[in-house]
């Protein structure tokens, strides 16, 4: 009982420690000059200690782990001397299996001198809190260790674009470390013009709420740490986390994706060249051989109409007439078999599509250019990218453009000077016109009326039908092709296109 | 001129087979025309000396397999291909099994004329025809090593570029040594040329 008088006069009586006691709360007391240690029932219950059992600092300390009795021994000893909270979590009960989370607090007590009196404070039931924070933290280094395996770049920024988060393969990705990554703003790892624009987007998105990659995921451009630029694809997320809104960036290097994309394109455009140009030349011989015949009778009938009409006495004039009848009739036949020759260009059903112009002139260039850096040809592309989309038929334009830039190679063999140019621009408001300009031998005024006529050709080895064809070609796309000579005596070649509608067309901004 | 001797036209298409029946009896030669190497095989054995004229490109039996059937025939008749303009490979081919000359459609009519006068003179004058091969091979053998080189990618059909890359030489001195093969050869033309040199007994490959 005259502990109970004791406690009452340090905790403000009886009723205060029921119901101190009753909200779970333990008391403690060490007095430091007996060194007697107090525990209400409360403490007892949280330390796992009988309401009958004597306790003692030892006592206590025998509860803790170990590995917890020195560091609690020592923190003690600083309260004590240089008056610091104490603050101590103890799992107890871990040897005998059902632990539990307990946690101590307390502070020095002073007696009238100032010197120290007692020890005393709390004790708190913190196991719920305690596996809220493991299951927490479990669950936090579960998602960790997800973003750090994805080969994916994990990228977090703010509503301003400042990096929050930057994941293990954002590091590696960009080469650049996460310690210096965080803080900045997104935009130092884009190229122009996305650098100067991100800000306006997400101050875009801001006000107006229109997406325009959050959910759709696109491929842009990345910019690394050197300099260096890559093609990615970008897929962002949207948060709402205490009331700050986040976005979340999933980054994949399409570098390999994009390489491996461009030689199956290559090779299957190849193999399409190829086999085009060799049912070209099939055709080609198959035509020469059916020209001859009529050629070869045409010829026949002349010169023998000219026998008879030289011969001694009358001329036999029917059998010159008939002659001259047949002659007319075979050339004739001749001009058929030219004309099955455009029609075998055309015959085939075209599929004209909306197409991207800057595509086509692409593959088109790495299927007719190939080998052009080797030979020191510079090479230029300028494409308006107001004028991009076209409606045509991808194959036979891109026919017509192979067939151009290996012109133009062929041409510029011998030319000190090599260089080639591909251009676009409009040409009315609905054309565009496409030139390719080149530094080669040009060609000259009696040539240029014969350029696109079929089986006209410059070339030892050429068949002639390129040009014609291209021209062809063009004309079924309801454009027009022709061709001058440049300021540096080379080629141009000009083609038109008819531009596509603008309507209906996936926004790509 | 040799009147009323007689040449043999084989031609599927019907209207070479007219306007060759035209020319040539213009120029005073009797004609018989057939539609194909089948049906000329058949009355082969009934017919007179003459010259065969046949087209190399003919749907079932073509000019080659012809030259073949007669060769095995041991034929007495000379025979001239018409072929395709530039088919040097095949030209070199027919002379090889056994015609006497070859023509390229179109072709001139004195050429034609020309050729089909020298066969039937030659047709059956063997020693001539030594004698000119003796010739011929003497013209070879003044070629250096490079014309060499340059007529046998001509016999094989390649372009002054292809024989080019094959020897690593520039086309223009492959050119060069072309000009001087012609003149060597004393050929006017790249048919009389092959012509020439397969009646020399050389081979392409």
């Amino acid at each position: 009982m005259t502990e109970v008088d004791g406690n009452s006069a340090r905790f403000g009586g009886l009723f205060l420690q029921c119901g101190v006691d009753e909200s779970g709360i333990g008391i403690w007391d060490l007095d430091l000059s007996t060194g007697d240690l107090f525990w209400s029932d409360a403490t007892r219950r949280l330390f796992d200690v009988p309401l009958h059992e004597a306790v003692s600092l030892e006592l206590f300390l025998s509860k803790l782990a170990p590995d917890d009795r020195e560091r609690t021994r020592t923190a003690l000893q600083r309260t004590i001397e240089g008056g610091s909270k104490f603050d101590f979590q103890y799992c107890i009960g871990e040897q005998s299996g059902g632990s539990h989370w307990v946690r101590a607090r307390g502070g020095l007590v002073r007696n009238a001198d100032g010197a120290p009196a007692r020890v005393c404070g709390v004790v708190l039931d913190i196991d719920d809190q305690k596996q809220l924070e493991a299951a927490l933290r479990a669950r936090e280094s579960h998602l960790h260790s997800i973003l750090e395996t994805i080969p994916d770049a994990m990228i977090v920024i703010d509503e301003h674009g400042i990096m929050q988060r930057f994941s293990s393969a954002a590091e590696r990705l960009f080469g650049l470390p996460e310690s210096e990554a965080i803080g900045l703003n997104v935009n130092t790892l884009m190229p122009e013009p996305d650098r100067g624009r991100h800000d306006g987007y997400l101050q875009r998105y801001k006000s107006s709420g229109e997406r325009h990659i959050i959910g759709i995921g696109r491929i842009v451009t990345g910019k690394r740490r050197d300099g260096s630029t890559f093609p990615m694809h970008l897929s962002v997320g949207e948060m709402n986390a205490g009331g700050e809104r986040y976005f979340t960036g999933f980054v994949r290097d399409l570098t390999e994706h994009q390489k491996t994309q461009a030689k199956l394109q290559e090779l299957q455009s190849e193999l399409f060249h190829v086999s085009r140009l060799s049912a070209m030349g099939e055709m080609a011989s198959a035509l020469a051989h059916e020209l001859s015949q009529p050629l070869a009778a045409i010829s026949n009938y002349m010169k023998g109409s000219r026998r008879l009409l030289e011969s001694n006495g009358t001329p036999d004039i029917p059998r010159v007439e008939m002659a001259l009848d047949r002659a007319a009739e075979q050339a004739l036949r001749a001009g058929q078999i030219i004309r099955r020759l455009r029609d075998f260009v055309s015959r085939r059903e075209s599929e004209k599509r909306v197409e991207s112009l800057a595509k086509l002139v692409e593959e088109a260039g790495a299927l007719g250019l190939s080998g052009a850096r080797e030979q020191n040809v510079m090479l230029r592309f300028q494409l308006d990218p107001d004028c991009d989309r076209v409606l045509v038929d991808r194959v036979q334009i891109q026919q017509v453009l192979v067939n151009l830039f290996r012109n133009a190679l062929e041409a510029m063999a011998d030319s000190p000077r090599r260089e080639l140019v591909a251009a676009s621009t409009h040409a009315s408001d609905d054309m565009i016109e496409i030139s390719v300009m080149d530094t080669g031998h040009g060609f000259s005024d009696t040539t240029a009326g014969n350029l696109f006529q079929t089986f006209f050709t410059t070339k030892e080895t050429g068949m002639g039908v390129g040009l014609s064809i291209s021209r062809s070609i063009v004309e079924a796309h309801g454009g027009r092709m022709w061709a001058e000579t440049n300021e540096s005596g080379g080629a141009t070649f000009r083609l038109t296109l008819p531009a596509a509608p603008d309507e209906g067309l996936p926004d790509v901004a | 001129m040799s009147h009323n001797a007689h040449v043999y036209v084989i031609d599927d298409d019907p209207s070479m087979r007219d306007s060759l029946d035209f020319l040539l009896g213009a120029a005073g030669f009797d004609v018989s025309l057939f539609d194909g190497a089948t049906s000329f095989l058949k009355a082969h054995t009934d017919l007179g000396f003459g010259c065969v004229l046949s087209d190399v490109r003919m749907p079932g039996m073509d000019g080659m397999d012809l030259l073949r059937q007669l060769k095995a025939k041991a034929s007495a008749l000379p025979v001239i291909i018409m072929t395709g303009h530039g088919d040097i490979p095949l030209a070199v081919e027919a002379m090889k099994l056994g015609a006497f000359d070859f023509v390229e459609k179109p072709f001139e009519d004195e050429r034609l004329i020309g050729a089909i006068n020298t066969a039937l003179q030659q047709g059956g004058d063997k020693t001539k025809g030594d004698a000119l091969t003796r010739d011929i091979a003497a013209r070879v053998a003044s070629l250096s090593l490079r014309e060499r080189q340059v007529l046998d990618g001509l016999l094989a059909g390649l372009s002054n570029k292809q024989i080019a890359r094959d020897h690593g030489i520039s086309p223009r001195t492959i050119e060069v040594y072309r000009a001087n093969v012609m003149t060597k050869m004393q050929a006017r033309s790249l048919s009389e040329l092959i012509r020439l040199a397969v009646k020399a007994n050389i081979q392409a490959d």
